[in-house]
């Protein structure tokens, strides 16, 4: 594989850039593979680079209806974060942080991840509290947090309204340092590039029509490219997940939504880290291009279409403008929609599944992005372990059957709440 | 935003209304003996088709009665709507 | 010279009022009427800024929403907005518009340095490097990045001005006063439709303004003034100008701004600046035109470089001549009349066509002008750096990928047609799967998915004769549809040039000896290299095309990049335009001002904000209010300079001493009503219902259907079927909608009601030893004795001429009582029982205090109440009825629930009897252990106990049940805190509960 740097940047610049060679190629399905991936998202292309790398399993297909990254980690709003309360969700996503860390390295594909912080603002003393509960456990499990008080606040956001003029002031917030942004295509065609470098196949525009199952074992993929045998067949299709359940005759804890985002035109660097309103569904970062980068609340209610209706971004960017007053001059660029696997409790679920062969990544609700390398590296492990790995042994499909169960929020099993 | 045709009040905004889920999904009798998987069914497991579903609706901001709605995920589209004592 | 190319007694500007204007620091005068655009060009300006990524200079390439480069800084009336597309805005007097991106100046601009190291810079050159340190890409290489992306400058200013929403309900809509809009509005107005006809621009009439047609022997212009003039004196119509529907959602649900204010040198104060309508329509036109396509060619950024289109506009509807020596370099006919025009005005046009010499009317036209033509050739390259100053133009090869000859003409513009693309957004947006129509290269709409029609040039008719048929048809179907009714509508006769077919001819080639950069996305500076090197990497849809070369992901949404995008994918692919497909039109159309989406809920107005009765009271008396979702409630009255801490003590220990007064108002409050309520309530709460007695409260406690504690409070028998529940400030709305749904759809054979009294009562807490005297005196006619009104009695009475409710319930601890009246009584209750209660020593008491009295009872609230607890977890566990089912109770039976060490509530005071426990700090056995530190559970509340003058919390622990007695640290990183604690009871304050009793 041609590797990427300054140098061969200007090397190709002076034969005009014509000796580039392709990112990952194009090939045609095997008639069998030892792991099929389904869905080349972040999540799937991150299985199949950790399965060679890691488990020295190189005979892999991803195989993927449309495009490669073209689901939600290609329309995310980017945040990468490990700032969960539940030991479970923290120690998995501090695993990520590190696999951050090194991603552009690592996989020779500038990620462009950068732990520009993210705080979490209060806007009363419960609030703070409940944020100080969280950032407690965070410290305890050896992950950064800070309890930002009003005035600290104030020098992370000045431009935030802090008059008096407001509904609900801020009281402060808790912010993790370390977490921040990447450039969200870069990570799946980054993996995409190294797997397909190690010999995993990509098979782009190839829909999975059901599945071969013998005495409860898989046994390969019925798909529009004709029948392929596997040995292991691991689900990473986010959004669709409840659609390939249904083939499997499988009915899981997850319900399907639509998520908005939209993005400002871009204006000039003013708002470095990511910054989340604590009184209402919104968050907000600036890209490296200059856009603001906002979301917030679900559509409300199930869709698998990829788009939404004004109102949710009405009341988001409401939301953002009792934040940031700022925001009422500039325009809104562009909006979309992803489609949301939301579990019943909020937290994602990586096991094994009653199907010998057959393993399940889901349930990512609206987080998923963040955890795309440590799911990766979770997933290939219970892959090629057959069973999980410590950090998602607690992710597991039948803690909604036993009760131990990861409700950050508390919400329960209205998704659509959010 | 969507159009809803409330049973009771007729066609109103989707703003007026709350959302309620899969409405095929029906609560175990009381005082009846329930397996696990039958009450996880009730309370955590979804079939959420992609296509038409009948789901709940509340209308909130409006004569605050459940009804039922069948819905296309994909496209939004609202095919019909009915009392909750009615067929869908 | 002041507006030295504007034409004499041209275009529909008011020449009468000059307006005065700055653009980057010197003075310059326009009309009004005027786009900032048109005065900037009637002063000869075509340099306006810099491009995003190698600041090459740039400047105007179109008239309207298709600009991609005229960005400019507007400052007007206090307020700066970066990102003004110069060719939409009006003129108005003291605006001062500056370049963005550029340094020091448009003029002189250093970031231009990267256009000479362009090479180094191709589509997706940031994904190889910048890797090398680790620590630099976000401490060097991405801050140097940041500065230099970005367009203008967003001001932190707040916005004054208003924003207003508006909904409207209409039997059709139509978008675009083109001539399709035009016809198809007045055939369905006719027959009494209710018709909304949104023009975007401030002029009605969209090509009729441009195009060299007649109408009924009218001018376009006039046949269109006649038709709107007619239109807006029908009732059943409203017309709108500078109103763009920008969004098509579902349900026939259209979005539209409308610019209110912009275009006003002095608003009224009743004058919005930009209003947001949402029309919710029976029927949707879609008449919203085509926008011209541009050829690709070398240096085609170079300012002067416009579309054709652009150009006649400038001549035709603001008198502006944008070049003396124009260059007309087209595939089609459509810019004959650009070239006509020019002659017109004493211009020197010469045409390139890529066409072989051919005839047609207006080909003819333009020979019979003089005009010089040059057939089979393409213009290959322009020359000039901040202005075209001469072009190199090449015979094309038969094959027309190479060229016979070469040549250089001297030039001051090229005006630039590629043929027409239709503009689909809006049916795309509504769900409308598009077609490849191969006549015309582009997409139009395919069948309609939502009740939408598209019409005229925007499902790509471009002739004058069949748009106004398909107006006049399409209004007629849609009135026909509506109301049943036949409009008789004589179609008028059309005068137009016949056009030839056009040339695909998209992208000049570039022979090996040029060298130059063909620009096909302007604003993200996109060459035709960087899709062929995007395409060589193996990026082959055209999504990762887009996304890796960021192809039409800028501000203009790619209105002029698109289709040449996709030709150049196809050509290179060697598939057809459809196989490539198009990537998703999203809305807005344009960018849409996020004050206009947002509208009046700004500022105080974010949530409505929810009053008791009392609230006046409280703010005479000093009260400092908490937010309690949307109420507002005292959280502690202050006196002189106490601490809020100070203030609590003082105001919860008069309780425990004597007698406060608390306003309760802001629970929740549901009337439960029928045969079946104690059956109802029996299954709801988690305890029995069903031996109740009339004129008795009980607790009760509700769980989710997951078996986690949804919310607890106190519900009354007021009658035999008349029941009064209360629920927490925080879970009333869902309470509600919980009952109304197992009412409504689980057992709807209960024949039970319940309904929100929340507002209608307003309640005061009467808590202290000396309550009962105080309630003795309010309610003299009522024997208040323990014995006639014991604990967890409810009794009517009369507060002095007033009907209250009066229930013996307590959440201090204390002997206690809650009074109800009606809400507009409140104050009065209150009033009356601060001036009864002062010889007994009555203090109002708020949130904090009230927080005091209940957590060193033991009481659980909302921060133990977090969703996450079973009852047993909060000690209400005796609270759980074994005999009967209720909602969660199956839940109950889980594993985890029923684990020998489950977490439960406990007390905890420090071991020094002095230290604070703060909130959310959890509990550990070894501070200095190493982490991750297992952690035992968490500090839910804390207080300043009155009762024994030192501090307690409230924990949530891993076996708690075994733990009383037990030393651990409460250690908080976040605060460097770590405080040995004993762990004892929850209940710190009379525990056997006499006090409530006595």
């Amino acid at each position: 594989m041609q590797k990427y740097s300054v140098f061969s940047l200007i090397k190709n610049a002076f034969s005009d850039h014509m000796n580039w060679e392709v990112a990952w190629k194009d090939p045609t399905p095997k008639k069998e593979y030892d792991v099929i991936i389904i869905g080349g998202g972040g999540h799937g292309l991150a299985t199949a680079y950790y399965l060679a790398k890691e488990h020295n399993i190189t005979n892999v297909a991803i195989i993927e209806k449309g495009w490669i990254g073209g689901g939600n980690v290609g329309r995310n709003t980017t945040i990468i974060r490990s700032n969960f309360m539940y030991d479970a969700n923290g120690r998995f996503n501090e695993f990520g942080m590190e696999l951050w860390r090194n991603l552009s390295q690592e996989l020779n594909f500038n990620v462009m991840f950068s732990p520009r912080g993210i705080i979490n603002l209060a806007h009363s003393d419960a609030q703070m509290n409940a944020y100080a509960r969280r950032g407690n456990s965070m410290r305890l499990n050896g992950i950064d947090a800070v309890l930002l008080g009003r005035e600290e606040v104030k020098k992370h956001i000045p431009m935030a309204d802090f008059s008096d003029d407001v509904r609900f002031p801020i009281y402060g917030g808790l912010m993790q340092p370390s977490a921040g942004t990447a450039r969200h295509d870069a990570v799946a065609w980054g993996y995409a590039r190294q797997a397909d470098s190690m010999g995993v196949d990509i098979i782009q525009h190839c829909e999975v029509e059901g599945f071969n199952i013998t005495n409860g074992k898989i046994s390969g993929v019925r798909t529009s490219k004709g029948e392929i045998k596997a040995k292991k067949v691991g689900l990473c299709v986010a959004g669709s997940t409840n659609i390939l359940a249904e083939k499997l005759n499988m009915t899981l804890p997850i319900e399907t939504h639509c998520l908005q985002a939209c993005v400002s035109e871009p204006v000039k660097p003013l708002l470095d880290g990511v910054v989340t309103f604590g009184a209402g569904h919104f968050y907000i970062s600036q890209s490296d291009k200059g856009e603001m980068v906002m979301g917030g609340d679900l559509d409300g209610y199930n869709s698998y279409a990829q788009r939404g209706n004004l109102p949710t971004i009405q009341h988001v960017l409401t939301g953002g403008l009792a934040l940031f007053p700022f925001l009422s001059r500039l325009k809104m660029l562009r909006t979309w929609g992803g489609i949301m696997d939301m579990s019943m409790d909020g937290s994602p679920i990586i096991d094994k599944t009653h199907i010998d062969g057959l393993y399940l990544n889901c349930g990512w609700c609206y987080g998923g992005f963040k955890s795309t390398p440590v799911s990766g590296w979770t997933f290939a492990h219970t892959i090629a372990q057959d069973r999980p790995h410590d950090l998602n042994s607690e992710l597991s499909l039948n803690r909604f059957s036993t009760g131990y169960l990861l409700d950050e929020k508390g919400i329960g099993t209205k998704t659509w709440i959010g | 935003m969507l159009y809803i045709k409330c049973p009771y009040c007729g066609m109103r905004s989707q703003n007026e209304f709350a959302y309620g889920g899969d409405a095929s999904i029906k609560r175990p009798e009381l005082n009846k003996d329930v397996s696990d998987k039958e009450w996880d069914d009730f309370v955590y497991n979804r079939k959420s088709p992609r296509g038409k579903h009948v789901e709940l609706w509340h209308h909130v901001s409006g004569c605050r009665q459940w009804f039922k709605a069948q819905r296309d995920t994909a496209t939004h589209e609202i095919f019909k709507t009915a009392m909750m004592n009615e067929e869908i | 010279m002041s507006q030295e190319f504007r034409i004499k007694e041209k275009g529909y500007i008011n020449r009468n009022k000059i307006i005065n204007f700055r653009f980057n620091g010197k003075n310059y005068t326009g009309y009004e009427g005027d786009t900032l655009a048109s005065a900037l060009l009637a002063n000869g300006i075509h340099l306006v800024g810099r491009s995003f990524k190698y600041h090459r200079p740039r400047g105007f390439f179109a008239a309207g929403v298709d600009e991609p480069n005229a960005k400019l800084q507007i400052q007007l009336n206090g307020h700066s907005e970066p990102n003004v597309n110069a060719t939409e805005i009006e003129l108005v007097e003291g605006m001062v518009a500056t370049s963005q991106n550029c340094w020091p100046s448009v003029e002189f601009d250093v970031g231009a340095i990267n256009n000479l190291l362009q090479k180094f810079f191709p589509a997706g050159f940031y994904y190889k490097t910048f890797m090398w340190p680790k620590s630099f890409w976000y401490k060097i290489y991405e801050p140097f990045i940041r500065k230099a992306a970005g367009l203008g400058i967003a001001s932190t200013k707040k916005d004054t001005e208003r924003y207003e929403h508006k909904f409207e309900y209409c039997d059709l809509l139509v978008t675009g006063s083109g001539p399709a809009g035009l016809a198809s509005a007045y055939a369905a107005a006719k027959s009494g439709a209710k018709v909304i006809l949104a023009e975007d621009k401030h002029r009605f009439g969209g090509s009729l303004l441009m195009d060299d047609v007649s109408i009924d022997n009218l001018s376009g212009k006039d046949w269109a003034d006649k038709i709107i003039s007619e239109l807006k004196e029908m009732p059943n119509v409203i017309v709108k100008n500078r109103s763009q529907v920008f969004g098509y959602y579902d349900h026939n649900m259209l979005v539209m701004f409308e610019r209110t204010g912009d275009h006003l040198e002095k608003k009224s104060e009743f004058t919005p600046r930009q209003r947001l309508w949402y029309i919710r329509c029976k029927e949707v036109i879609l008449s919203t035109g085509s926008i011209e396509r541009p050829i690709v060619f070398g240096n085609n950024d170079t300012p002067g470089v416009m579309l054709s289109s652009g150009a006649k506009e400038y001549m035709k509807v603001y008198g502006v001549l944008v070049g003396r020596k124009p260059i007309i370099f087209t595939n089609n006919d459509s810019a004959y009349e650009t070239a006509i025009e020019f002659k017109n005005n004493g211009a020197d046009p010469l045409i390139i066509d890529t066409r072989k010499e051919q005839s047609s009317d207006l080909i003819n036209d333009a020979k019979n002008k003089d005009i010089k033509i040059k057939f089979n050739h393409a213009v290959i390259k322009a020359d000039g750096y901040k202005k075209v100053k001469s072009a190199i133009i090449g015979e094309l090869s038969e094959d027309k990928k190479t060229y016979k000859n070469t040549s250089s003409v001297e030039c001051d513009c090229i005006c630039v047609s590629g043929f027409w693309t239709p503009s689909v957004h809006l049916a795309s947006q509504s769900g409308n799967k598009l077609k490849f129509d191969k006549e015309i290269d582009a997409f139009v709409p395919d069948k309609s998915k939502q009740e939408e029609i598209t019409v005229g040039a925007a499902n790509g008719n471009f002739t004058l004769h069949d748009t106004l048929n398909a107006g006049f048809s399409a209004g007629s179907q849609v009135s026909k549809k509506l109301n049943n009714k036949d409009v008789d509508i004589q179609i008028p006769n059309v005068t137009e040039k016949k056009h030839k077919t056009h040339d695909k001819f998209w992208c000049a080639p570039l022979p090996k000896n040029i060298k130059a950069k063909r620009f096909v996305d302007f604003q993200n500076d996109v060459s035709v290299t960087d899709i062929e090197i995007a395409l060589r990497e193996g990026y082959r849809s055209i999504e990762h095309v887009k996304r890796y070369t960021t192809l039409g992901m800028a501000t203009d949404q790619g209105r002029t990049s698109n289709l040449n995008g996709l030709q150049l994918v196809s050509n290179i692919e060697n598939k057809i335009v459809p196989e490539v497909g198009h990537t998703t039109f999203r809305p807005p159309f344009t960018p849409v001002t996020i004050g206009t989406i947002v509208g009046r809920e700004v500022g105080k107005h974010f949530m409505p904000t929810r009053l008791t009765p009392m609230h006046n009271w409280h703010i005479k008396n000093n009260a400092v209010f908490v937010d309690a979702g949307a109420w507002k409630r005292p959280r502690y009255y202050k006196i002189g300079n106490e601490t809020m801490l100070e203030a609590a003590t003082r105001e919860a220990k008069n309780v425990r001493d004597k007698v406060g007064i608390c306003d309760v108002t802001t629970l929740g409050k549901i009337d439960v009503k029928g045969p079946d309520a104690a059956e109802f309530l029996n299954r709801v709460y988690t305890n029995a219902w069903m031996k109740l007695p009339v004129g008795k409260a009980r607790y009760g406690v509700m769980l989710r259907e997951d078996g986690m504690v949804m919310d607890d409070g106190t519900t009354t028998r007021i009658s035999e079927h008349h029941y009064h529940m209360t629920t927490t400030t925080a879970q009333a709305a869902n309470v509600l909608s919980h009952l109304e749904y197992y009412l409504q759809i689980v057992w709807p054979e209960l024949n039970v009601n319940v309904v929100s009294t929340t507002e209608q009562w307003a309640g005061a807490a009467l808590a202290g030893p000396k309550s009962r005297d105080v309630l003795a005196k309010l309610f003299p006619n009522i024997n208040v004795s323990n014995e006639s009104l014991p604990f967890m009695g409810y009794v009517e009475g009369d507060l002095f001429g007033v009907p209250a409710r009066i229930f013996r319930i307590s959440f201090s601890g204390e002997l206690a009582y809650e009074i109800n009246v009606q809400s507009d009584y409140g104050l009065y209750m209150w009033e009356k029982m601060m001036d009864i209660g002062k010889e007994f020593g009555i203090q109002p008491y708020g949130t904090e205090a009230l927080s005091t009295l209940r957590i060193e009872m033991g009481h659980v609230a909302g921060p133990e109440l977090d969703g996450r607890t079973i009852p047993y977890d909060v000690s209400l566990d005796g609270m759980v009825s074994k005999k009967k089912d209720f909602i969660g109770k199956r839940s109950l039976t889980k594993i985890a629930f029923n684990e020998a060490n489950r977490q439960k509530i406990v007390g905890l005071v420090p071991i020094d009897r002095k230290t604070s426990i703060p909130e959310g700090s959890h509990l550990v056995l070894d501070k200095n252990a190493q982490l991750p530190n297992p952690k035992l559970g968490h500090v839910s509340s804390s207080c300043w106990s009155v009762e024994n003058n030192n501090p307690f919390s409230l924990a949530i622990i891993k076996d708690g049940k075994n733990m009383i007695g037990k030393k651990l640290f409460a250690v908080s990183p976040l605060k460097n805190k770590s405080i040995e604690v004993e762990v004892i009871s929850s209940h710190y304050v009379d525990h056997e509960g006499k006090r409530v009793r006595s």
